[in-house]
């Protein structure tokens, strides 16, 4: 390795402490903001440290059970849970049988339904809303998990088809054809090779899904209308739409957002570790 | 054991016609070894008989079972790949022990099974690593163990020893020849390498274009190869060809001629051929002479301790190489002469084709 002379490191140390302070500072604006009493946050000039540091906000949200409040945000929290994993459940399901298909087998007709997927997902939901909407009325699924769910597993499976073709097409084909030979059909194929080797691609595709289907606002915001189906983006929005905006609610609210996708990302980092491929193949 | 047969099977990729028309049958037991220049379909037939390339036209038959639309996972043929390719994510014991996981054998008798195959392969001291920390060769004795598990009617090996440095495809190579003998299994093995082809198989099938050249056992290949090109692929250095002509004029004897060189070659059989023909020599069939034979200008030498090579340029301007036992003291520049008795010569007609 060349060393690097000192206004190089500087430089290098310099621009990762300012993409660092860019990432963190609203994150660190928003806590402060979620420990801080109201009137710290309304004074003019702003106060930038808090007089007095107050969790309340967050107990306000999380265990305070009677108030329409914390009901809100938990039932929320729910439905975020449920709505964001079944759908990234069942999009790995389809991609993954899918990215194999496009990635392993013959057959030009492919490789066209696979441009098609990657169209639908470059399509503005504008489009897609108002016949969705009609849709899930006449089938009454308006304000369910299952509407929701149902959007966003079309969302998801040619996001993460895609992407998981491109890292299925990186396995050499000797791991499809050496276990045909020892007796595999392609679902022991995909179970017992393709999927052992390709779980960090696996993983960062679940992580990606679960964020996206979590965050999404637009369509959760439409296809629901209570506390039935509401979502987490929704009802923060919910907290700051009222006559009276509480700044400091709607950051605990937004940083306990956050918590479940971080942790899931804390975990599943372990299996985003690339490197599995050594050794298969020559060498 | 089981015997395979090829009835006029051919492949097509679009309009390329990859394998044309191979008529073949391997014995039961029987250890073939396809080998040609790179292209000439040696691999692909191999993948058609493992199933994982679909047979154009013709036929297949494993046994007396035909099988050229059966599944691979039903022709009971393994195969070891020229990458190996090993599961990366398991470990020796568990790659060798899949085959037999897939079938649902019991954990117990797999892992007896596994214990088995690996002493025979002397893998049993590694069989907790993974493919990643073991060295090429102990990573081929794994793909070659894997291929043994379920005690497969064939074994199809493609260049399997193609990826491993000298010495250690020396080694393999006699290991390989230890493994058929004790499995007296069916063995078809693909290489571009002629010293393994002669030195393992039992008959040699030579491809070329897609075609089959010649099949026999390695010496009938050596001594009575059917074409020039089995005469250029068997040998090394390659058998030198010179242009000649017949001359059938006294009656049960041939004389040969060669272009433009003085002296002619006898022969005390007829020979049917008419117009220009050529005759083959081996390198190692040409021995120094004084006078007479055929002459030429030496413009290189090799010395390789056990042998010297002489290149030269002959009269009609062809080159040769004659190989001469132990260390020639010739030298680059000189006017040399060899000949070689009758029972070296390899006669082929216009096209190539050997002449009896």
């Amino acid at each position: 390795m060349t060393r690097r002379s000192k206004s190089e490191s500087c430089l290098v140390y310099g621009s990762a402490s300012l993409l660092g302070l860019v990432l963190l500072c609203p994150v660190l604006w928003l806590f402060i903001m979620s420990i801080s009493s109201t009137r710290d946050l309304t004074t003019l000039p702003l106060q930038w440290f808090p007089s007095e540091i107050s969790f309340d906000n967050y107990a306000k949200l999380v265990s305070d059970l009677d108030s329409s409040t914390a009901e809100s945000f938990l039932s929320a929290l729910r439905n975020s849970l449920i709505v964001a994993i079944s759908a990234t459940t069942l999009s790995l399901l389809a991609a993954i049988p899918a990215a194999y298909s496009l990635s392993r087998l013959p057959g030009s007709r492919r490789k066209s339904l696979l441009f098609v997927a990657i169209a639908t997902f470059m399509m503005p939901p504008v489009a897609l809303v108002l016949p969705l909407y009609s849709t899930m009325g006449a089938l009454g699924l308006l304000n369910t998990h299952i509407a929701l769910i149902a959007v966003y597993c079309g969302i998801l499976v040619p996001f993460t088809t895609w992407l998981l073709k491109s890292n299925f097409d990186a396995i050499p084909i000797e791991l499809d054809e050496a276990p045909l030979i020892d007796g595999a059909n392609r679902l022991q194929i995909i179970w017992h090779i393709t999927l052992p080797i390709a779980k960090p691609a696996v993983g960062a595709a679940a992580l990606m899904a679960i964020l996206m289907a979590w965050d999404e606002f637009f369509y959760a915001l439409l296809f629901t209308n209570d506390i039935r189906a509401k979502t987490l983006p929704v009802a923060i929005a919910d907290f700051a739409a009222g006559r009276v905006a509480d700044y400091g609610l709607i950051s605990a609210a937004g940083i306990l957002a956050t918590l479940p996708p971080v942790s899931m990302a804390y975990f599943l980092q372990k299996s985003l570790v690339s490197g599995l491929m050594s050794g298969s193949v020559k060498g | 054991m089981t015997g395979l047969s090829l009835k006029g099977v051919c492949k097509q990729f679009g309009d390329l016609n990859v394998i044309r028309s191979i008529d073949l049958s391997i014995e039961p037991g029987e250890f073939v070894v396809f080998v040609g220049p790179s292209g000439c379909g040696k691999s692909t037939l191999l993948r058609m008989i493992a199933g994982l390339e679909e047979i154009t036209s013709g036929e297949f038959w494993i046994g007396n079972k035909r099988a050229d639309q059966l599944p691979v996972s039903d022709r009971d043929i393994a195969m070891v790949f020229q990458s190996y390719a090993l599961y990366p994510h398991m470990t020796l014991g568990e790659n060798i022990g899949f085959p037999l996981r897939l079938a649902k054998v019991a954990q117990k008798e797999i892992q007896q099974k596994v214990l088995k195959i690996a002493e025979v392969l002397h893998l049993d001291n590694i069989l907790d690593r993974k493919p990643g920390q073991i060295s090429g060769g102990q990573r081929q004795r794994v793909a070659i163990g894997r291929a043994l598990a379920r005690d497969p009617k064939v074994i199809l090996l493609d260049e399997p020893l193609s990826n491993l440095d000298a010495a250690l495809r020396l080694e393999m190579r006699v290991e390989l020849a230890r493994l058929h003998k004790k499995l007296a299994a069916t063995m078809i093995y693909v290489t571009h390498d002629q010293v393994e082809a002669m030195t393992l198989a039992d008959r040699i099938v030579i491809l070329h274009n897609g075609e089959i050249a010649q099949v026999g056992t390695p010496l009938d290949l050596y001594n009575k190869p059917a074409n020039t090109f089995v005469a250029g692929f068997i040998g090394s250095p390659k058998m030198n060809l010179f242009p000649a002509e017949i001359d059938n004029s006294v009656a049960n004897a041939s004389k040969i001629r060669l272009k433009n060189e003085q002296n002619e070659f006898n022969l005390d059989i007829p020979v049917q051929a008419t117009g220009p023909i050529q005759m083959g020599i081996r390198p190692e069939h040409m021995s120094p002479i004084n006078e007479g034979g055929i002459r030429g200008l030496v413009n290189r030498i090799e010395h390789l301790g056990s042998d010297t090579y002489v290149y030269f340029q002959t009269n009609n301007d062809a080159s040769a190489v004659a190989r001469l036992n132990g260390i020639a003291p010739i030298q680059a520049g000189e006017i040399i002469s060899f000949t070689t008795k009758p029972a070296h010569y390899h006669l082929f007609d216009q096209n190539g084709i050997r002449i009896e």
